[in-house]
């Protein structure tokens, strides 16, 4: 008979095994029962300790007792292990990875140009003004004529036109959206203030220049309107769009349709005014025409301008995109490259 | 325009350098749009003269040059072959930075030392490319800085004129203009010259048959002069003006047409065919060459120059051959004119011909400066070369005033502006600008505006002349008082149109933004597919390019062009939207346009999905978001029928839309061969709404209907009908079979080998809501009855018992 201590060696072993082969609780209880329950393996080696010598009896005991101590040990920490694997197979059943994408369509995006042009509207809407359109194939008389640029005087020059084939031959792509000015004050009375988007065309095409590109245009008519009011509501426009601390800077300029006129600049938003590759080392970013309306188009639409004044202003909406989102080439704009964007 | 700084010195002494003056003209509406030294990285290079030059002992292709810079000698080893010993040519010395951004030191070069470098004017930057060294003229003297010798110690300002202030476009104006902001003086150089025996009147006869055209013509006659090159200093300003210098009679006109802004025209008298001009337009249309080779046709109206026999120059265009100043001419006539500025317009624009002098007289050039040009132009050529000159001058016209009196009241000058402006500031400011003032009435000027100021007729151009030399920096920031205007249609349409860009944007779809233009010619090709005649597209006269030639008739073509580009670009799954007019030719007022909203859709329904395989989107996803977008928006669910009227849809995959029975857009699959034409694999679906249609059948809540307290009764039909039988029909006739049916949908539609070729089974749930009653069983029957009947016998159904 080998002696007991390589009896306890070898329980020790079998015992470590089956309690690691265990796959559920009642394998691991049927594990304890035969290696160290109350009727296990252990105990009869621990029964059978009288029959022993006296002087193996104590070293054997205490070896038996420390095996047991160490199956127990296992034991639970393999019950404990069980167990939690258990909950949570049984919770999996009822639990959502709720880390997987959902089942939604992911939103689409607006285009930058149009995003833009509803901001602009709805801070100018803010502003108390309200939308005007108007057709985009127009009248020679209402792209021209009506603001002021004579039929053979050189302000023509300054827009390349685009011209429609049409019975009366006077079709063309309006250059700016200045014509629904006209539109608006033939058909309203003072006071005036209105906003007017869209696209506007000019025979013209580089990395910054568009042959079809898009405008917003204002205008206020009422007694008293001033060139300082008009100050004033670019300069809370700008605020509204570029944020607060970009000083505005009025040049005088020229426009057929308003005087005085002129070029509103607005500190550069990519260096601050130091200077730099965008503002051409200017410091100041054109961004606005604008000017007082000129008489002679109060003319036209039958106002009179010793009762009324107004100011009229137009910005370009791509120009602004530009800035507001550091794009160099224009043309981006119309290849409609999702990679783009899904950028806005 | 070009303006050299010290050529503007000529003509007003002022204390601002030439930043200052970039900024000044610019704040007071003359933008300067660039103001650079002209000798920039020329600080170390001189003129110098090769003493002697022989080749390199050991470089087949180098030379040594012995050059002198007046005081020392120099050794420069030199790879160019273009010069000889005795010519003056630009010497960098060592330690000189080139404009080109070399840095010259001394070196080694195959055993020779070069103590400098000999430049080329590529290195210089003053020309793109140069074939070898510059060689300078042979008078240079040596160890003179290069930028004198070649007028380049001076800054060159850009001023860019807007098209009122053609008074501007000269050296004069624009020392003008920096007075009118300083308030220091313009000089005017000195136009007087010893006037010889012989009368210009028994040299020359000029009339001018059209004084309307011709306000004013003034002449001069040299009756000696030899024509040769002009002087290196004049050729110089020239050159950097943008004028190449021809011969010194050319370019004294050249030079007075910079100075003054007035455009002149020198003659050969001696080619003057009797020794006469007449200044008319043609009653009947003619040919004319002019100088530039080509036959020109003159149309009656026309302003041209007449000798004895024919026409001689176009006026204030451009001269003719047969009469212009040739080596051998020696009796030279200036003439030194005004014409109208609509009428020059009108002929360079039908002549398609454009010159320095017809872009002045259309912008206006001052009738009262003819004399004082041909006066300066006969004094400066005295001053380059040997002439001798006639007694006298022609004036036609001469002697009238061509100022003009311009009302004014400083108060108006306040209530446009915004700002008070005191009678003595506005005095100062036209003071500034030379114009008198007259006060007949207290507050009620009179301002004498000098005739070069084409662009002030009225109070409000003074108006503007004080607001902007007071400068609008001074002019407060107040905020306009205005009654808020009224909620304008416009408004609504643009609320509309950002909701349903909004709606889109949220299912899925992306904007796209084309061109208003499309390729006429792709149109064309297309035509048989698209369904569109292209004779009904609106056509651009002046189109930029092919591919936009006219106002596309819908938004089909961009939008399957977008699609196509992104697939190519690896984009599988797309949805896209675009809001734009639709363009076209109309019998009632030519032409129509009409916003819409196109989307299309391709791949799958959706992109992340993970649970299950990949669904295709097809016809009834891009119907599902037509349905919500016009609820949306407000309109209600449309009626959607099957058309044949859409040849771009795919047969049997097309419908039309119709709100309150009228069509307000259409919805299917692009038919095959559109997709082959944009290389799209797989289906596409696509729809375009017309908005304003859509707009107009929106309806807005009106009264509300009282709730029910009764519960409602289900009851669900199963039938099978023949295959073509449209479902939707068969809803709407359910819906109207009893009053107490609120709705009626679609569970389940199959078809398949159960239910046999040709026919299809359709699950249709029926909600019965009573509304001031529980229904009874046998009311339910009865309603239940009458819906079996109306399936059987109006649709040809056979109702499926399980
Ligand atoms: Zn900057």
């Amino acid at each position: 008979m080998p002696g007991t201590s390589e009896q306890i060696a070898r329980l020790r072993e079998e015992g470590l095994a089956a309690l690691a082969a265990a796959c559920t609780e009642s394998e691991l209880l049927a594990a304890k029962g035969r290696f160290f329950g109350k009727k296990g393996a252990v105990s009869e080696i621990l029964k059978g300790i009288a029959s022993l010598p006296a002087e193996e009896r104590k070293a054997v005991g205490a070896e038996a007792n420390r095996v047991r101590a160490e199956l127990e040990a296992v034991f639970d920490s393999r019950l404990a292990g069980i167990r939690e694997g258990e909950r949570l197979a049984r919770e999996g059943r009822d639990r959502l990875d709720v880390t997987l994408p959902g089942r939604a369509l992911p939103p689409g995006h607006r285009h930058p140009i149009s995003r833009t042009m509803s901001d602009i509207i709805a801070v100018f809407r803010r502003l108390g003004f309200s939308v005007q359109g108007g057709p985009d194939v127009e009248k020679d008389y209402y792209n021209f004529e009506a603001l002021n640029f004579p039929p053979e005087h050189p302000a023509r020059d300054m827009q390349d036109t685009f011209y429609v084939e049409s019975r009366d031959g006077d079709l063309v792509l309006r250059t700016h959206t200045s014509p629904i000015q006209i539109r608006t004050m033939e058909k309203t009375r003072p006071p005036v203030r209105i906003i007017a988007p869209g696209a506007v065309y000019r025979s013209d095409s580089d990395i910054t220049h568009s042959p079809m590109f898009h405008q917003v245009e204002g205008l206020a008519v009422d007694r008293d309107i001033t060139f300082a009011d008009l100050k004033g509501l670019l300069t809370e426009f700008c605020r509204m769009t570029f944020g607060p601390g970009k000083p505005l800077r009025f040049r005088p300029s020229y426009f057929p349709f308003t005087e005085p006129s002129a070029e509103v600049d607005i500190r550069c938003v990519i260096c601050g005014g130091s200077g730099c590759r965008v503002c051409k080392d200017t410091g100041w970013l054109e961004i606005l025409g604008a000017g007082m309306v000129d008489p002679a188009v109060f003319g036209f639409v039958g106002y009179d301008p010793e009762e009324y004044t107004g100011f009229a202003f137009g910005m370009g909406v791509e120009r602004i995109a530009m800035l507001r989102h550091g794009i160099s080439d224009i043309r981006l704009f119309f290849e409609n490259d999702i990679r783009f964007l899904s950028q806005f | 325009m070009k303006i050299l700084y010290r050529w503007l010195k000529e003509f007003i002494d002022t204390r601002l350098p030439p930043r200052q003056i970039q900024e000044a003209l610019t704040m007071a509406g003359v933008e300067v749009s660039s103001c650079r030294f002209l000798g920039e990285g020329l600080d170390a290079v001189v003129t110098a003269r090769i003493l002697e030059m022989r080749p390199h002992p050991n470089a087949e292709r180098l030379s040594l040059c012995r050059v002198t810079d007046g005081t020392s000698e120099y050794g420069i080893v030199c790879g160019a072959r273009n010069m000889n010993a005795g010519d003056a040519v630009a010497l960098a010395r060592v330690g000189a930075k080139l404009p080109n951004g070399v840095e010259i030191r001394k070196a080694k070069i195959r055993g020779q030392t070069s103590e400098g470098m000999l430049c080329s004017e590529q290195e210089l930057k003053l020309a793109e490319e140069s074939a070898g060294i510059m060689i300078l003229g042979p008078e240079t003297l040596p160890g003179k800085p290069l930028a004198d010798a070649l007028g380049l110690s001076d800054w060159l300002l850009e001023v860019e004129i807007t098209p009122n202030r053609g008074d501007c476009l000269s050296v004069l104006g624009v020392a003008r203009e920096v007075a009118s902001i300083t308030g220091e003086k313009v000089v005017l150089p000195d136009a007087s010259f010893p006037e010889g025996e012989e009368g210009i009147g028994s040299l020359v006869r000029i009339d001018v048959s059209d004084p309307a055209l011709c306000p004013r013509y003034s002449a001069r006659v040299v009756t000696a002069v030899t024509v040769a090159p002009s002087p290196d200093w004049m050729q110089q300003r020239l050159s950097l003006c943008g004028i190449r210098p021809i011969s010194n009679v050319v370019d004294v006109t050249n030079y007075l047409l910079l100075e003054t802004g007035q455009p002149m025209h020198a003659f050969d008298l001696d080619r003057l065919r009797g020794r006469r001009i007449d200044v008319r337009a043609p009653r009947e249309a003619m040919t004319f060459a002019t100088l530039d080779g080509a036959e020109r046709r003159i149309e009656p109206g026309m302003l041209l120059i007449w000798d004895g026999e024919g026409p001689v120059a176009v006026a204030g265009v451009m001269g003719g051959r047969d009469s212009e100043v040739i080596g051998g001419t020696t009796r030279v006539l200036f003439e030194s004119a005004h014409f109208a500025p609509a009428s020059i317009r009108k002929t360079s624009r039908r002549l398609g011909l454009s010159s320095e002098s017809s872009y002045r007289f259309e912008r206006g050039v001052d009738p009262a400066g003819t004399l004082y040009a041909a006066d300066r132009a006969v004094a400066l050529l005295s001053r380059i070369a040997t002439v001798r000159t006639a007694a006298g001058s022609i004036d036609a016209g001469g002697g009238s005033s061509f100022s003009r009196s311009v009302p004014f009241r400083p108060a108006r000058a306040g209530r446009v502006v915004g700002r008070a402006y005191t009678a003595e500031e506005c005095r100062e400011i036209f003071g500034r600008l030379s114009f008198p003032v007259a006060e007949p009435e207290p507050g009620e000027w009179e301002v004498t505006v000098p005739p070069y100021r084409f662009d002030i007729e009225r109070e409000i151009d003074l108006v503007e002349e004080v607001a902007r030399l007071s400068g609008y920096e001074g002019i407060p920031a107040t905020y306009p008082v205005s009654k808020a205007p009224e909620f304008s249609e416009d408004d609504r349409f643009a609320d509309r149109l950002e909701q349903a860009c909004e709606f889109l944007r949220g299912h899925g779809f992306t904007q796209a933004v084309n061109f208003s233009f499309v390729s006429g010619r792709n149109l064309e090709k297309l035509a048989q597919f698209l369904g569109y005649d292209p004779e009904d597209a609106l056509r651009l006269r002046n189109p930029i390019s092919e591919d936009t030639t006219v106002m596309r008739p819908h938004l089909l073509t961009g939008l399957l062009r977008n699609m196509s580009d992104n697939v190519r670009r690896f984009v599988e799954d797309v949805r896209l939207f675009e809001a734009g007019n639709a363009y076209g030719k109309s019998y009632a007022d030519g032409h129509y346009q009409e916003p819409r909203l196109g989307l299309i859709l391709r791949g799958r329904r959706l992109p992340s999905g993970w649970s299950g395989g990949p669904v295709q989107a097809d016809f009834y996803d891009l119907k599902g978001t037509v349905d919500a977008l016009l609820s949306h928006i407000g309109a209600g669910p449309p009626h959607v029928v099957p058309t044949r009227a859409r040849p771009f849809l795919s047969e049997g995959k097309a419908a039309d839309i119709l709100l309150h029975g009228e069509s307000v857009g259409w919805l299917g699959a692009v038919r095959r061969e559109l997709l082959a034409e944009y290389e799209l694999p797989g289906a596409v679906f696509y729809s375009e709404i017309r908005i304003q249609a859509v707009l107009a059948a929106r309806q807005e809540p009106g009264s509300y209907r009282p709730l029910t307290k009764f519960p409602p009764v289900f009851r669900d039909v199963a039938c099978v009908f023949p295959a073509a039988i449209p479902v939707g029909d068969v809803l709407s006739m359910v819906r109207e079979v009893a009053p107490e049916v609120e709705g009626a949908t679609v569970f389940d539609v199959y078809t398949g080998e159960k239910i046999g070729e040709g026919k299809k089974s359709v699950a249709i749930r029926v909600k019965l809501q009573p509304f001031d009653r529980t229904l009874t069983d046998s009311e339910v029957h009865s309603i239940h009855t009458k819906i079996v009947e109306l399936l059987e016998n109006r649709f040809g159904g056979k109702i499926r018992t399980s």
